[in-house]
């Protein structure tokens, strides 16, 4: 017999029981991401593996609260009323998409937002004075 | 390519909306169409490969049946809005191979299934969860683009005018009505700045094209054809962090790789189909093709440049725009008016002496990519 190991058993990710993306951290109620533990990329949302370099050495981290608008739309369809959203890039370089509100600072590219949480809803809104 | 995979002929239904018509009814009659104008018998074809989105199991075979088309591969693609246009590859790919040498090509979309909206999408990705849709994505293209660039809402309803007014001239097109630039701003607001007049329709369609060997197209004694000079498949590359949503670069990649194969310079080309799923992604993709500098698209189009008469004619069908976008037949459809135009067969809209033909289309709005696919053709008249 050769000394060829056995097949391994690869295993599923349970990746729809986490995929909550506001989470409770020591910080307070953050967006979660997750840390490679190898390379450093972080990414949004629960993840097992480092989409980067594809170690499984991660570890869930909270989200920068606060970020720069890069676009936004207010969409008109597909839900009652007018809904901004946008892409926010986090203080450290994470993409997320995000439900924005605006008050008296209209939205606009480039525009520092931070988060908000309201119950169990998030979002982003211009940092006041900005 | 190893050896050269030629179009003998192209077929399609107009686009639009057909309540009364299965995934098979869409599609049989052009196949029958295209079997017939390439001269080819069911017994020449060596596989089929059909692009679709969202017509469930087997809809490639249950098409195929109804003439009695069996026994030989059929392969069902799903891409996304690239399933056609991947179909194609598939089959240039395997010509090219030396495996095959005729092979079918059907593309087909029932999207009034839907009864209206925005496209489904995967419910398992992380952003369709948090409640994106298409038209919100090229709307963050589009104020990105406005925030960057000396370009107004305007620009953005011009691209629609053009595409109309092409749409007008064409037979298969979904739309053959003419609007203005105030029409398109005055339009039901969909996702600012885009409104409805400057997003493709949703409808049906389907589209057909027979590809062949060198050999085969000599042995059946085909007139004019097309011959394949580039066949391009790329997929998206994740970004987790910052992404220039206005230089896609699934695009620029597929476009480099293709005008290398083919060996042709941008300014070689006579015509365009592009994806232009939304007014704004025309203007984004001059710039991805080469066709002008970056920040420069919009003179391009002001000044006529890209309509007939002008350096290159962007989407002389009318485009995803006014033709319509049946998700999976779109990518075929391109490659039936490259051909057609290759030909001499496009009528009103023919462009005179046209030589070098390119479509592309690009698929799927998935979570950390700019597009899941992107797939770039470029033909030759033969």
């Amino acid at each position: 017999m050769s000394a060829t190991p056995e097949a391994p058993v690869s295993v599923p990710i349970a990746d729809l029981d986490s995929d909550d993306l506001l989470g409770s951290f020591a910080e307070g109620r953050r967006l979660v991401g997750t840390r490679c533990g190898n390379c450093g990329q972080t990414m949004i949302g629960s993840r097992v593996v480092c989409s980067s370099c594809v170690s499984r050495d991660v570890s869930r981290v909270p989200l920068p609260g606060t970020g720069v608008l890069y676009s936004f739309t207010r969409l008109h369809v597909g839900g009652d009323g007018v809904r901004a959203v946008g892409y926010v890039d986090l203080d450290d370089d994470v993409r997320t998409l995000a439900d924005l509100r605006e008050d008296a600072t209209p939205l606009r590219p480039d525009a520092p937002v931070e988060l908000v949480v309201d119950g169990d809803a998030w979002f982003f809104t211009p940092v006041t004075g900005a | 390519m190893a050896e050269d995979a030629y179009v003998i002929s192209a077929s399609m239904i107009p686009f639009g909306k057909y309540r009364s018509s299965s995934y098979v009814g869409l599609a049989v009659s052009p196949l029958i169409d295209a079997l017939q104008r390439a001269g080819v018998q069911k017994s020449d074809v060596d596989a089929v490969y059909v692009g679709h989105s969202y017509g469930g199991m087997m809809t490639g075979q249950r098409i195929t049946k109804e003439i009695g088309l069996g026994t030989v591969p059929t392969v069902n693609v799903d891409n996304a809005c690239s399933s056609g246009a991947t179909a194609v590859h598939e089959a240039a790919t395997a010509i090219a191979q030396g495996l095959i040498d005729v092979a079918v090509v059907i593309g087909v979309e029932k999207l009034t299934q839907f009864g209206g909206g925005t496209l489904p999408l995967s419910p398992e990705d992380r952003e369709v969860k948090q409640g994106i849709v298409m038209p919100a994505v090229y709307a963050m293209r589009a104020t990105r683009y406005l925030y960057e660039n000396d370009a107004t809402v305007d620009d953005l309803a011009l691209v629609s005018v053009k595409a109309r007014r092409h749409g007008a001239l064409n037979p298969f097109a979904q739309y053959r009505q003419e609007v203005t630039v105030e029409q398109v701003l005055a339009a039901r607001p969909v996702a600012d700045p885009l409104t409805l007049l400057m997003c493709c329709p949703t409808g049906d369609g389907a589209a057909v094209v027979v590809l062949a060997s060198e050999r085969a197209r000599h042995r059946l004694g085909i007139g004019g054809a097309a011959r394949v000079a580039a066949s391009v498949l790329h997929s998206g590359q994740v970004q987790e962090g910052f992404r220039d949503m206005t230089k896609p670069e699934i695009t620029y990649q597929s476009a480099r790789d293709a005008y290398a194969q083919a060996g042709i310079e941008p300014h070689d080309l006579d015509m365009i189909e592009f994806h232009d799923a939304f007014s704004i992604a025309e203007l984004v993709y001059y710039e991805a093709f080469g066709l002008t500098e970056k920040h420069s698209a919009v003179a391009l189009l002001r000044d006529g440049r890209t309509t007939f008469g002008g350096d290159v004619v962007v989407n002389p069908s009318g485009g995803l725009l006014a033709k319509g976008h049946p998700v999976g037949a779109s990518g075929v459809a391109q490659v039936a008016e490259a051909f057609w135009q290759l030909t001499g067969q496009a009528g009103a809209r023919q462009i005179e002496d046209a030589r070098w033909a390119a479509t592309h289309v690009t698929g799927g709005g998935t979570a950390g990519l700019d597009h899941g696919a992107c797939t770039i053709h470029i033909f030759e008249a033969a």
